[in-house]
């Protein structure tokens, strides 16, 4: 199995995603390829939570143009990870 | 909050105080308000960083500077007021312990004011001065009133006399070459009015109308052009008209015209009234004012240096002030009279060591005999600068209000009750 801190890339902070954690619910930037049972076991492992549910977005990287060169950024994959209840929750360091 | 106040030197101390906790975090919370207003953070609109986010970030200590900036102002005065001294300068300020969630205790040593030790301020005696007012300083009065009165007549023929008002053409010669300034047409002079350099009005009197002259003078040494200074220098002068100015004759029409009298003994007897009326005002100022500074002699003060610092700041502000009013800065005129800012200051000492001492003393004489101003005094002192500056009374008493003034005029009534029981327990009371 591939290693979890290959699927869970960053935590995503922002002021939509620090709302969310009231609900229990955290934000991370995930691995394009993983699923969402690969994502559920991950956190899991890393944060030593429990995982309800998770939901992803696959996110298109948004044309740029840097003078006269067009370009993307890359496609991203967010995930939403819900914690169950009981679960403790996660501090997220980095900010 | 626990204030304590402990003194080291004879007019300085250290205030130790100590706030709690929850204080604290208020002032934090109302930090973090602020200072959350102006970071960006990415991910956040500004001001919009959650706190734990923001103290992950930039750690709780960033917060405490605008902390002490809140809490300080609000709590000083308090700890002042609780440990009952009254500072006189601003204080030095060291944090002794900072932390959330811990009491902050901070020193502040302050300077305060000092203790006065009161001397004699009863029974003191004023030098005898004279204030009567004599024939002489009437007619002087009355000579004042003729040369206001008087008229410029032009002199046909005859000679220059001291007093007397010349218009002349000069050209000053240093070695035959003239120079720059020393030239003039049509230019009026009042001979004896030592406008221009000594010697030179001296030697135009006696010159008659349509007479020419070369007068020789030597500049002063110390004149204010360098490369005239100590020179000497030959005018050729030319004079056109002698004005004279004649005086009207000192008789009941003088009177009349002058003033609303019928006859010059009338005139007289009033400008006698009149001179009394001031001497006694200036009598009256001399006795309060010798009192006070004997008062303050008598005293044993150990005035801080900050004290009368503050002092001498305030008098240079005032005369700032009054400069500017003639239309001088500060520097301009240092530059005219050719004194250092720092020098005015030294001049200035002597009098802010006294006003200060004067002042300190009085308020402790007022405290000494319990010297109270009442509210209806304080009403009365209202309606008498209404009726000066032509002010409704109620007018006057909100601006006073707005501006906190109403409390400096209750001590400016307390000082002036306080000199008052100087004045009646002199020794030689009026």
């Amino acid at each position: 199995m591939k290693d979890p801190r290959d699927i869970i890339r960053r935590p995503l902070v922002t002021e939509k995603s620090t709302d969310l954690m009231e609900e229990k619910k955290y934000v991370f930037e995930v691995d394009k390829r993983a699923n969402k049972t690969e994502i559920k076991q991950a956190v899991e492992q890393i944060f030593g939570v429990k995982v309800a549910k998770v939901n992803t977005i696959n996110v298109k990287g948004k044309k740029k143009r840097f003078g006269r060169y067009q370009g993307f950024t890359s496609n991203r994959k967010k995930a939403i990870v819900q914690l169950t209840d009981d679960s403790k929750s996660i501090e997220i360091f980095e900010a | 909050m626990k204030a304590t106040w402990e003194k080291t030197e004879k007019n300085q101390g250290v205030l130790t105080v100590e706030v709690e906790p929850e204080k604290l975090d208020k002032a934090l919370d109302q930090a973090f308000r602020k200072v959350v207003k102006k970071v960006s953070v990415p991910g956040f609109r500004k001001g919009k960083v959650p706190r734990p986010i923001f103290e992950k970030r930039f750690g709780v200590e960033s917060l405490y500077q605008d902390a002490l900036d809140i809490l300080l102002p609000e709590v000083y005065p308090e700890a002042v007021d609780e440990a009952g001294i009254e500072p006189v300068d601003r204080p030095e300020i060291d944090v002794e312990q900072l932390e959330k969630g811990q009491p902050f205790v901070f020193k502040a040593i302050v300077t305060v004011k000092p203790e006065v030790k009161l001397g004699e301020y009863k029974g003191l005696e004023v030098p005898e001065k004279d204030f009567s007012v004599s024939a002489e300083d009437v007619d002087a009065e009355l000579k004042r009133m003729q040369e206001r009165q008087g008229q410029l007549v032009a002199v046909e023929d005859g000679k220059a006399e001291n007093k007397d008002r010349v218009i002349i053409d000069f050209e000053g010669f240093i070695d035959g070459e003239p120079f720059e300034g020393g030239k003039a047409e049509r230019y009026t002079l009042e001979l004896g009015s030592g406008q221009f350099i000594p010697g030179f009005e001296d030697q135009v009197v006696g010159m008659g109308v349509g007479e020419e002259k070369d007068v020789v003078v030597t500049f002063p040494e110390e004149y204010h052009a360098e490369e005239l200074a100590g020179k000497e220098a030959t005018f050729k002068v030319k004079l056109h008209e002698i004005k004279r100015l004649e005086l009207p004759e000192l008789d009941d029409e003088f009177a009349q015209d002058v003033s609303e009298f019928d006859t010059l003994d009338e005139l007289k007897q009033d400008i006698e009234n009149k001179l009394k009326e001031s001497k006694k005002q200036e009598e009256e100022n001399y006795r309060r004012n010798t009192l006070v500074e004997k008062a303050a002699e008598n005293a044993e003060i150990d005035l801080p240096e900050v004290m009368i610092e503050n002092e001498i700041d305030h008098m240079m502000g005032h005369f700032e002030q009054q400069l500017r009013m003639q239309g001088l800065t500060l520097d301009q005129y240092a530059q005219f009279t050719g004194q250092e800012k720092e020098a005015l200051r030294e001049q200035f000492k002597e009098d802010a060591e006294k006003k200060v001492r004067a002042n300190l003393v009085l308020e402790k004489i007022a405290e000494e005999e319990n010297i109270e101003v009442t509210d209806a005094e304080v009403d009365e002192e209202i309606k008498k600068l209404a009726e000066q500056m032509d002010r409704d009374e109620k007018e006057v008493r909100r601006l006073l209000e707005a501006q906190g003034g109403l409390e400096q005029v209750k001590n400016e009534l307390r000082t002036r009750k306080t000199i008052d029981l100087l004045v009646s327990n002199s020794k030689n009371a009026a």
